[in-house]
């Protein structure tokens, strides 16, 4: 423990002493110590990251590296709201039975096999992803997962492996999969329109390209889940393992589920057809939805809020995102883009390529909220060089996301379905049992989005 | 009304190295739903309920899918139910346990009870040791006793 802390202040202060050599005054090296000191914090002490959030924003203000009014403006309450009223939509959607609903559509395909399983369990990982967010798909796909690997007696770390793959590059392909989705969108004026037209077509590839990697890598496991399934028969049993009763107020669940989407989808439409500022509606809609639930479901409305909203975590977004905007405050950000930029000779394309792969092998290690806050006043500084920042924003949302498929820290999914994994069938995947099949996926789909950013004049 | 007066003092316990189904056995004999767990040196552990049993057999993730009907057993079920004889006591048990001392009043037992939602409390002696045991049924009897209702049992 004492270890882990001298070696945090060592790489802060490291870090402070880099800053001031390559220019930055006083006020930005400080800022930049007191941020590295809460990254690094979450990285080397998880349990304590909102501790080291706390005091370092107590530090931040005591010795005016900000103000108070700043601060409040830059730790984005927007997207904090925007995550509550998701929050409560999805505690209704769970109440509703709508996540055992899908947990029951996985394990109730028929004429089932090794291929075909891959196949829906990918394809539902990356789809629930995209509609409600990474961590709470992953449990759902899962316990389906376990379900069947269980029926079969097989060995269930392959499948539990390819169904986090499949949701890390999911949460890619709208604003609702990851909330650095939203943190982005926010920030860049990107709207839900553009990630449903850009970014979930490239979700799409890189899903192929990684079930094409993974039908290879796990051959053997898929020749053993067909032998099973021949020797067991079909999956009568799953079929009717669970059942979700159809109940008027599902139907109403769904359907408010239904519009919401649908509404987040014309959000962009709606600002200019109300003459509102970009991103109003998309924040609105989840907020006026999550009002409606609490009307309708009033008895609950305190338990929505109290249990289904994780605040200890959104708290820990609301005080890092002031600390990333104190970065900007200062002005450091601003003299690292310029570094940045320098160093690339100016080119685009190599500008692309170093916040990609930076920002995935960044969050290959690192929690891609942290990263993506770092990464973001950086960005918003290319601005002042009149850079095109467009492909610069799909590079930081897909590297923040597909970078966490290469360790099994990579990402909160990661860590939830090892978690359940664990403690459900006492097994414990190893480091290198991940890293070399994550590796080549988070590799393989990483050169993809490359090659698109590159290539595609949309995304320019 | 203090706890001493209305505790069980021949606290029956189990010992964190049985196993499970053993344990479970007894729960049943002796038809109560959960028992303190004692180490060597007499120091309370943990408490060992039928809930742990139960939360250990069903799936950990079935409290966060939310609504739904299991129509079949899962095959999970039933092996981890013939997996408890090789489980020991210590592995299920909740080891936060919420504890009395000898001197606390009846209403503050009460309190604890309802509070922190436990339906008995091991109750310590000033050396940390298990001086005995107060269960619900205790605590109401001895406020109809106070109350002189006489209670037919």
């Amino acid at each position: 423990m004492l270890k882990k802390f001298i070696f945090l202040i060592a790489i802060s202060l490291g870090l402070v002493l880099l800053s001031m050599r390559i220019g930055l005054n006083a006020f930005q090296a400080r800022a930049i110590g007191i941020f590295s000191v809460s990254i690094l914090g979450t990285l080397f002490f998880w349990e304590f990251r909102l501790s080291f959030a706390f005091l370092g924003t107590a530090v931040l203000l005591a010795s005016r590296t900000i103000d108070l009014e700043h601060l409040i403006k830059y730790s984005s309450l927007e997207i904090i709201l925007f995550l509550v009223g998701m929050m409560v939509i999805i505690g209704l959607l769970k109440e509703e039975g709508f996540f055992a609903w899908i947990v029951s559509l996985i394990i109730r395909v028929k004429n089932l096999t090794a291929k075909k399983f891959v196949f829906v369990v990918s394809l539902i990982s990356m789809l629930l992803a995209c509609a409600v967010d990474e961590v709470t798909s992953i449990i759902f796909i899962v316990a389906a997962v376990l379900e069947i690997c269980d029926y079969f007696e097989v060995d269930p770390v392959p499948y539990i492996i390819i169904s986090v793959l499949a949701t890390n590059i999911g949460s890619a392909g709208t604003v609702l999969g990851n909330p650095i989705g939203i943190l982005i969108a926010t920030k860049s004026g990107l709207t839900f329109e553009d990630f449903i037209l850009k970014a979930f077509p490239l979700a799409v590839i890189c899903l192929l390209a990684t079930i094409a990697v993974v039908l290879v890598w796990y051959k053997k496991s898929l020749q053993k889940l067909d032998q099973q399934i021949k020797e067991l028969g079909s999956n009568e049993m799953l079929i009717k393992l669970i059942s979700v009763p159809a109940e008027k107020s599902t139907k109403k669940a769904l359907s408010i589920f239904a519009l919401t989407l649908l509404a987040l989808a014309f959000s962009h439409r709606l600002d200019i057809f109300w003459k509102l500022e970009p991103n109003t509606v998309l924040l609105v809609v989840p907020l006026v939805t999550a009002a409606l639930i609490m009307i309708w479901k009033h008895t609950k409305a305190r338990e929505f809020i109290e249990k289904d909203v994780e605040w200890w975590t959104l708290l820990f977004f609301l005080l890092l995102f002031a600390q990333a905007g104190t970065l900007k405050y200062t002005g450091a950000t601003d003299v690292l883009a310029k570094r940045i930029v320098g160093a690339t000779g100016n080119n685009p394309h190599i500008l692309t390529a170093v916040v990609l792969w930076l920002s995935a092998i960044g969050s290959s290690i690192l929690d891609n909220v942290v990263l993506v806050a770092a990464f973001i006043p950086i960005i918003q500084g290319f601005q002042t060089l009149n850079l095109n920042l467009q492909p610069l924003w799909w590079a930081l949302l897909f590297g923040g996301c597909l970078g966490g498929n290469i360790t099994l820290v990579g990402s909160t999914a990661n860590i939830v379905a090892l978690g359940i994994l664990e403690k459900e069938r006492k097994i414990r995947v190893t480091f290198f049992r991940w890293f070399w099949v994550g590796l080549v996926v988070g590799v393989v789909t990483t050169a993809v989005i490359w090659l698109a950013l590159v290539v595609l004049p949309i995304y320019h | 009304m203090k706890v001493k007066e209305i505790m069980t003092k021949d606290v029956i316990s189990l010992n964190p190295e049985d196993n499970v189904t053993a344990a479970l056995t007894l729960l049943f004999k002796m038809q109560i739903s959960g028992l303190p767990v004692i180490d060597a040196q007499g120091k309370l552990v943990g408490m060992f309920t039928e809930k742990d049993v139960l939360s250990y057999i069903l799936p950990s993730y079935i409290e966060k899918v939310g609504r739904f009907i299991y129509e079949e057993n899962p095959k999970s079920t039933k092996k981890k139910f013939m997996e408890l004889d090789k489980i020991k006591v210590v592995q299920l048990m909740r080891k936060d346990v919420v504890t009395t001392s000898e001197e606390t009043t009846l209403s503050e037992v009460a309190r604890i009870m309802l509070t922190q939602k436990v339906r008995r409390a091991p109750v310590l002696d000033k050396s940390g040791k298990v001086a005995g045991i107060v269960a619900r049924c205790d605590v109401l009897k001895a406020f109809a006793c106070e109350a002189e209702i006489p209670l037919k049992i």
